[in-house]
């Protein structure tokens, strides 16, 4: 019986061949992109979990509001280092703590003997606990007393390989210099660790021992900033934990305070709280600190995703469903030869496996295929076959498998296996319009999905352009940011090469803002305000836009002492006619006063999801105290690769133990942009898919129809009606259902589109024409889809329809 | 062997209502065959499809062999039909996506014959309907006339007790409906007891008895002496 009805199956789908490739082909494509999406859920989920004892590390948290995009208290993972030693003391269930030291800028040189430099990243500073803490699986060398000794360091197997060709490598040492004239520091290597069988959350390729991370700043007003990761010996109650944690925090602040001689009530105002909390490790990188974890980013996608395989199982029911007539005499002559209906549903449910299954062998190639580009387009490391999930995948794939053959399979096979035999072996098919509704109600589904993926391709697409054309408020264009401090020496050196117009620092630079909040009074008012420094050439270079007055210059040599200059964000926080006046900043002890000597207009340096924060602008000679890492540089002519090369040169004679790095701001620019851009274009792939699908379900069922109506457009022929007149009538049904979609799609986009657009701070009004377009688009194409097909039943012999019947 | 009696069957529309059997008797003795026959909506074919229990009348009686079917459920009426009873076609019905050799053997897959006793049942049969270079031809590839040597063969290889045969040669030419009766005869001859609906006199003419329907009564009733006397 089995080897029959795969008999069955096989010849019907050669017979078949158009509709067996549109509806294996379609399960593969809406199958394709679920499997890539399971991926990447999968590889997300795994985060930290190559070994069983990461499950009892805990991450230390701390809210407050340095380093932060909009100077708002975070949960963040940049802690005080003094919370490591009072974690260790005060809570007993940490078997051990460690403090890391966070990622800072782009990286460090390291030099093996006097071989030339070598950029790397994420050789991170930690305590000599690290290792208690984190079981890395050591390959050379070993776990408890590898950082024993100050200037120790650990790397990871490829980092050793990378670096010496081979990972024995203990005794050998490397000098690391983090900045350009750091003299650089000697480690010797202690161990080499295996690489982890799963991504990690701690992102380390080498971990140095400086000794530094061991203790404390010795002045209790001087802080720094750390991670820190504590050990527990079992499982704990988070909830009860930070409870604790709490109340340890408090009161230890309290006591600081005391002594740093600030009130309690004085440094917690404005709504700022103290916080200090615990995240287990394995929950890190669903939770970052700042922006959405990964399940919020890629909830669109997933919406995309399971429309995307909607929409092929509904082409799957739509075509099944529409070819069944020609399988109802089979039906008839198995129930008149015994057998029962169950064992009809069964054949048809297998008919269904059988091309889910070959689907999914498609879709593995398909997903094989698309890796490599999915994985650079999306910045991460999917696998397939060499995924050590491999076999949840396996697991995961039957389970999308039956329920796939159940959704596509299970409506077809009931209404296959329910025809009555007596009147199929008449051939009287089933001619009511029975089951009917639901495959119109299908349609509809489909392009209800369709059009709204539409919409949302044109609503993207203006915003997209919008806030690409958008005025950026200075000149992102023959602009570079070294990825340094701002240096006298440097400076006029490179100052000196043709071409170059300006150099300046600045702590607020598109891909790169240091944000400091600051308390000012003006008028008797206090005000919120961000305090960005710059050089006096700074705003200059960036070319922003003077609203009123003036901004800085060497002429004045006040500028680097008291004048500030406003973006027009603070300008309108403040008041009206602001050139001239002044404003306080008021401290424990003295009164500092500012001048404003202009207004610019607002400029960006996030993304467009962000507002301008209202700010003020402090000229400094040297780029002050905040140095962050910039030093711009502002070409006169758009041919700078060139200069740039003759700046590398300079460089090098001055600093031959680092590399030069830099980005031109129009590429910090366009990655701000990435994100929407990336969710666009995943958005044009899948709606266009899902349009294609759309129409072959649309092109199925006109067949289908044409088919039932062969005999009435036979004899409409006979009576006199004209090809056009039939190709009309046709039509008509489908155009119902197609407009009845268009006008459901159109408050169903509106909303997804304006939710959207709201996570745009600067934004289009809702635009009509993609609406519009999207309608007429999908009316247009349906129309021509559907004539394909009428127009074949329309010039076809009546008199063979009529015989026929 | 098959006894009905005040068999009823309406057919119900929204609108109207059409009594297809209007108190039917029929009694058909083992080793008979009897055709009906009968001016197109007398409702031959019901009677006929009531007898494969492939149609459920509203009342009366049908007894097999003793056993009273109207009251059997789906199941036990699929299993019932397929051990006792063949059936063939004026339209073949035959599945197009199977060969000659498997549309033959479906109703022994059905019936749970084991594999080996099934290509040996087939075999006997292609070779008895002289059909056996066509053994591995599809449906399409045959004649209307070898067509139905397979549906017969089909309806004849569970070797069952009654067959139930619908305008057999509805779709033939006359010499390939000749042969077909003739194999019919040769069946019956052998003791298996067939029914056939038919609106024509000369395949009539080929059975024991024919039995006359109109508006779903019996109208008259004719031994075919011919036939019997050959019988007898």
């Amino acid at each position: 019986m089995f080897k029959l009805n795969l008999k069955i199956a096989f010849r019907n789908l050669f017979k078949n061949k158009v509709y067996a490739a549109i509806n294996i082909g379609g399960l593969a494509i809406g199958l394709t992109a679920f499997i890539l999406l399971l991926l990447f859920i999968n590889h997300e989920s795994d985060y930290d979990k190559w070994d069983p004892e990461l499950s009892k590390i805990y991450q230390i948290r701390e809210k407050h509001d340095f380093f932060t995009p909009d100077n708002k208290q975070y949960w963040q993972e940049a802690v005080e280092s003094r919370i490591g030693a009072l974690t260790r003391e005060k809570i007993p269930q940490f078997k051990h703590v460690t403090k890391v030291d966070r990622i800072w800028g782009n990286g460090f040189s390291v030099k093996i003997a006097n071989a030339d430099p070598i950029m790397v990243t994420d050789f991170r500073d930690a305590d000599s606990a690290f290792f208690k803490v984190f079981p890395y699986q050591f390959v050379q060398g070993d776990q408890l007393t590898a950082l024993n000794e100050p200037n120790t360091m650990v790397l990871k197997k490829k980092m050793a390989v990378r670096l010496f060709g081979t990972d024995k490598v203990v005794g050998k040492e490397v000098k690391v210099v983090m900045w350009r004239n750091d003299k650089g520091r000697s480690f010797k290597i202690t161990g080499v660790v295996q690489e982890p069988s799963t991504p990690e959350s701690v992102d380390i390729n080498a971990i140095m021992h400086t000794g530094d991370r061991d203790k404390d700043p010795e002045s209790i007003s001087n802080s720094n900033y750390c991670s820190v990761y504590g050990l527990a010996g079992n499982i704990l109650d988070t909830t009860a934990m930070n409870k604790t944690l709490q109340r340890i925090y408090v009161d230890y602040k309290k006591s600081s305070f005391t002594q740093r001689k600030i009130t309690y009530d004085d440094y917690y105002k404005n709504g700022k709280v103290p916080g200090l909390k615990l995240v287990p490790l394995q929950e890190t990188h669903a939770n970052p600190p700042f922006v959405n974890g990964w399940l919020q980013k890629i909830k669109p996608v997933i919406a995309l995703s399971i429309f995307l395989l909607l929409v092929s199982v509904i082409n799957f029911v739509n075509l099944a469903t529409a070819q069944s007539v020609q399988r109802a005499k089979e039906v008839g002559v198995k129930k008149v030869l015994g057998s029962y209906r169950k064992q009809l549903v069964n054949q048809f449910l297998f008919e269904s496996a059988i091309q889910s299954l070959l689907a999914l062998f498609i879709s593995i190639v398909l997903v094989e295929l698309c890796l490599p580009s999915f994985n650079a387009h999306f910045d991460v490391t999917l696998s397939f076959w060499h995924s050590n999930q491999l076999i949840g995948i396996a697991l995961q794939l039957i389970g999308v498998f039956v329920v796939v053959t159940l959704l596509a399979g299970l409506y077809p096979a009931v209404v296959l296996s329910n025809y009555n035999p007596v009147s199929v072996l008449k051939g009287n098919y089933e001619r009511g319009f029975k089951g009917l509704a639901l495959r119109n109600g299908l349609v509809v589904v489909q392009f209800i999905i369709a059009v709204t993926f539409m919409i949302s391709i044109g609503v993207m697409h203006l915003q997209t352009s919008y806030v690409a054309n958008k005025d950026l408020g200075f000149d992102r264009s023959k602009l570079i940011n070294i990825q340094t401090n701002y240096e006298d020496d440097f400076a006029n050196r490179i100052k000196k090469i043709p071409g170059v117009q300006y150099v300046a620092t600045t702590t607020q630079v598109m891909g790169n803002t240091f944000n400091v909040p600051e308390e000012i009074t003006y008028n008797n008012q206090v005000y919120n305000v961000n305090t960005v420094t710059v050089s006096m050439d700074a705003l200059s270079a960036l070319g922003v836009q003077v609203v009123s007055g003036r901004i800085f210059s060497s002429e004045y040599g006040q500028d680097t002492v008291n004048t500030v200059v406003l973006n027009q964000a603070a300008a309108n926080l403040m008041g009206k006619n602001l050139v001239g006046k002044q404003y306080d900043i008021i401290s424990e002890k003295e009164k500092y006063t500012f001048q404003i000597v202009g207004i610019i207009k607002d400029y960006h340096n996030e993304g467009f999801d962000k507002t301008v924060i209202p700010t003020v602008y402090k000229a400094n000679d040297l780029g002050g105290t905040s140095n962050t890492n910039n030093l711009l540089i502002r070409f006169n002519t758009s041919n700078y690769q060139d200069i740039v090369k003759k700046i590398e040169a300079e460089w090098k004679r001055l600093y031959p133990d680092f590399p030069m790095q830099y980005v031109t701001v129009e590429d910090a620019f366009q990655k701000e942009l990435e994100s929407s851009r990336r969710l666009m274009q995943m958005v044009v792939l899948f709606s266009i898919i899902s349009v294609i699908l759309s129409l072959l379900g649309l092109f199925a069922l006109a067949t289908f129809l044409a088919k039932r109506k062969t005999k009435e457009i036979a004899i409409r022929k006979i009576l006199g009606a004209s090809d056009f007149q039939i190709i009309n009538m046709l039509n008509r049904s489908f155009l119902i259902l197609v407009l009845f979609a268009n006008i459901t799609s159109w408050p169903i986009a509106y909303i997804l589109t304006r939710k959207w657009l709201e996570g745009f701070a600067y934004r289009i009004d809702m635009p009509f024409l993609p609406f519009l377009a999207a309608t007429v688009l999908s009316v247009v194409v349906a129309v021509f889809t559907i004539t394909l097909q009428a127009r074949k039943a329309a010039i076809s012999n009546p008199v063979d329809s009529l015989k026929y019947e | 062997m098959i006894k009905i009696e005040n068999l009823e069957k309406v057919y119900k529309t929204e609108e109207i209502e059409t009594t297809a059997l209007n108190g039917i008797n029929l009694h058909v003795k083992e080793g008979e065959f009897v055709s009906i026959m009968g001016p197109s909506g007398c409702g031959k074919s019901t009677l006929l499809n009531v007898m494969g229990l492939l149609d459920k009348p509203e009342s009366g009686s049908y007894k097999f062999l003793e056993t009273e079917l109207l009251k059997l459920n789906d199941r036990e009426r699929s299993n019932f039909r397929k051990r006792n009873m063949g059936f063939v076609f004026q339209n073949f019905n035959l599945i197009d996506e199977l060969t000659v050799f498997e549309n033959i053997e479906l109703p022994l897959i059905y019936n749970k014959i084991p594999s080996a006793e099934r290509k040996k049942l087939v075999n006997e049969i292609i070779e008895r309907m002289n059909i056996v270079n066509r053994s591995g031809h599809f449906p399409q590839q045959l004649s209307g006339g070898q067509q139905q040597r397979v549906a017969v063969a089909r309806a004849l290889v569970t070797k069952p007790k009654l067959v139930l045969a619908d305008e057999p040669t509805g779709n033939l030419d006359s010499a390939h409906g000749n042969e077909v009766m003739e194999l019919l005869c040769e069946l019956n001859e052998t003791g298996t007891t067939i029914v056939m609906v038919t609106h024509s006199s000369h395949d009539a003419s080929f059975s024991n008895r024919i039995i006359n329907l109109k508006d779903g009564h019996v109208i008259s009733e004719k031994i075919n002496k011919g036939k019997t006397e050959e019988l007898i």
